[in-house]
């Protein structure tokens, strides 16, 4: 019998088909097809199947990542149960919309799946707990798409706030989108009704998933599903999933969240919710006043001095710290470390940078300066019992009852 | 939305108000229902335009009328309604809602009877324990994975109850091979996770 060495692993560079991670991906559009080149570049993952409920989009998915393995084996499904019920996918790629990521991370760990998963990760503070409980029930390994957390600038940033060179930490600022473009708290408004298209063309109700039912209109579909409510969390969680997450690790805080929130200024902007934590540091989300360093801006300050980072991967600093303002990489590689931080941990069963639990905090953190601004006053938190101190409709607003059947 | 309780409540019960203005009103009373909205909700349960959002508006509402009104819904609705209802109610951690569920872990409808049993896990309590065990020996498919995944959840909640021998029994019960194994290799975890735990006893 003659085996190919591509089989044996034995040509240089190639991985052993035993050895790589199989995948599935669920919910590719614009940035899940980012998201799949960096999956598909990695020589030890095998994609193999692919789920959408748009039509079009399943196709498209497929033909990539048929060219890119001179096959025809992806397989498409409508039905992500389908594809999670598949004994030979180890890992899936979740790039829906946000109304759909906590879920299906969820369903993927019970079927025994590691999980790759976009941002925001949840759309309430009870979808965030569910999403860690999960995931530490399983023992799987997840990966919130926060990669600035694999970027050399921004872990500069946070590792000169962490080790002391900024002196004691005063406040860490998190760039939110600017209100004008995406406000702090989005629209209640439906779009006007139009016909629903063929269930094998779009399944509407499948698109809409645990969210409340409402009529049909192509936008949403077209990716305009953004500001509204039911489907998004606005500019506080759009940004704040990875500025506040930096900060949280810039503020060693990874398993906290702060405990106080003030909301302040219009939801078109300019807007801000300030936050303090229990060590007296300050958390501020805001949408301006930025040194024009890139989107996703976050700065932090020190007794002693100050670093400021975007994504240009451009780093500002105090004249102490100017010195040590030369990140190891710039923020272009951080999805390709991103994804193999994820991968390695697959291998090795330990925990990611913006594993399941670290992603709740860092979401519960955005969720509750949500509330805040919604509620337009200043809320009490409490990190040991996930709950408002004093504020009952606050509290009412930690969770929103999924749409019939789903549940988490 | 910004009308007062009484306002919300008048659009519920306007046969002239829009399917958008009664959704709206339902998620408004979400967050500032009291028992005064509870009725006005249940009514729109059997609405399938509408009973998510009557959902919406009851899940969260702390006034035990709104247990009451979701477990009354037990018995009078059917198929992705009814399991609807039951995933309010699992949510709600509703114990007085063990019995209503466990009959229902028999349902011809097999969603339905899936529904029943991660509700009871998320209940948890001695009951459910024992009740999920038990449904545990005598349901096939895909009602017993979810029986297995319910009880696994029911077993962590029976740890933070104190009941930690309880809980322990359970994990051993769902490490059977014949377990499904993502719920297998779980309790395996959570044994080890709980044996090891620096707060166990010792």
């Amino acid at each position: 019998m003659i085996v190919p060495t591509t089989v044996l692993g034995q040509r240089a560079g190639a991985v052993p088909p035993s050895d790589r991670i199989v995948m599935g991906g669920i919910g590719i559009g614009s940035r899940g097809a980012y998201d799949l080149q960096s999956f598909l570049a990695q020589k030890d993952v095998q994609f193999v199947a692919v789920c959408d409920v748009r039509e079009e989009r399943r196709e498209i998915v497929k033909t990539t990542v048929d060219r890119h393995y001179g096959n025809r084996d992806c397989v498409m499904y409508s039905e992500y149960r389908e594809l999670l019920a598949r004994g030979d996918i180890d890992a899936v790629l979740i790039a829906t919309g946000d109304r759909w990521h906590a879920l299906l991370s969820i369903h993927a760990a019970q079927q025994g799946k590691d999980v790759y998963c976009e941002k925001p990760c949840s759309m309430t503070i009870a979808e965030s707990q569910a999403l860690a409980e999960t995931f530490r029930r399983y023992g799987r390994i997840y990966q919130a798409g926060t990669q600035r957390r694999n970027a050399g600038n921004f872990v500069l940033a946070v590792e000169l706030a962490r080790n002391g060179r900024l002196g004691k930490l005063k406040s860490l600022h998190a760039q939110l989108v600017e209100g004008r473009s995406m406000p702090a708290v989005p629209s209640h408004d439906w779009l006007p009704a139009e016909p629903e298209p063929s269930k094998l063309v779009v399944d509407w109700d499948r698109w809409l998933g645990p969210c409340p039912w409402r009529p049909y209109n192509h936008l949403y579909v077209q990716g305009r599903w953004r500001n509204y409510f039911d489907f998004h969390g606005g500019s506080i969680l759009e940004w704040g999933s990875h500025t506040a997450d930096l900060c949280q690790w810039a503020n060693d805080a990874d398993d906290t969240q702060p405990i106080e929130y003030v909301p302040e200024g219009t939801n078109q902007g300019p807007f801000a919710v300030r936050c303090r934590y229990a060590n007296g540091v300050e958390l501020v989300m805001r949408d301006s006043g930025w040194l024009g360093l890139g989107t996703c801006s976050v700065r932090f300050e020190g007794e002693d001095g100050w670093v400021e980072t975007g994504d240009t991967s451009k780093m500002e600093g105090s004249d102490n710290i100017r010195e040590f303002l030369r990140p190891v990489s710039d923020y272009k590689e951080a999805m390709h470390h991103h994804v193999r931080d994820f991968l390695n941990c697959i291998k090795t069963r330990s925990q990611p940078r913006a594993n399941a639990q670290v992603a709740a905090n860092s979401h519960i953190v955005c969720h509750a300066a949500y509330i805040a601004f919604q509620l337009g006053r200043k809320l009490v938190w409490d990190p040991a019992k996930a709950e408002f101190v004093g504020d009952e409709e606050a509290n009412r607003m930690r969770s929103r009852a999924l749409r019939e059947p789903w549940r988490i | 939305m910004s009308l007062p309780e009484d306002g919300l409540v008048r659009i519920l019960e306007d046969p002239q108000a829009s399917v958008f203005q009664k959704a709206k009103a339902c998620q408004r009373l979400a967050a500032i229902g009291s028992k005064a909205a509870v009725a006005p909700l249940a009514a729109l349960l059997a609405d399938p335009q509408l009973s998510h959002y009557a959902r919406f508006g009851l899940e969260p509402n702390p006034d035990p009328a709104a247990g009451e009104a979701l477990r009354a819904a037990l018995r009078k609705l059917k198929g992705s309604l009814l399991i609807g209802v039951i995933n309010s109610i699992g949510a709600r951690r509703d114990a007085q809602a063990v019995d209503a569920l466990a009959r229902l872990l028999d349902s011809t409808d097999t969603e339905v009877a899936q529904a029943a049993a991660a509700a009871l896990g998320r209940i948890s309590g001695l009951r459910a324990a024992r009740i999920l065990e038990d449904a545990l020996r005598r349901t096939k498919g895909a009602v017993r994975s979810a029986v297995a995944a319910g009880a696994l959840v029911c077993a962590e909640g029976l740890r933070e109850q104190g009941e930690r021998e309880r809980a322990m029994a359970l994990y051993q019960t769902l490490m059977r091979p014949d377990v499904p194994k993502p719920v297998r290799l779980a309790a395996m975890h959570s044994t080890f996770a709980a044996e090891t735990s620096l707060r166990r006893a010792r």
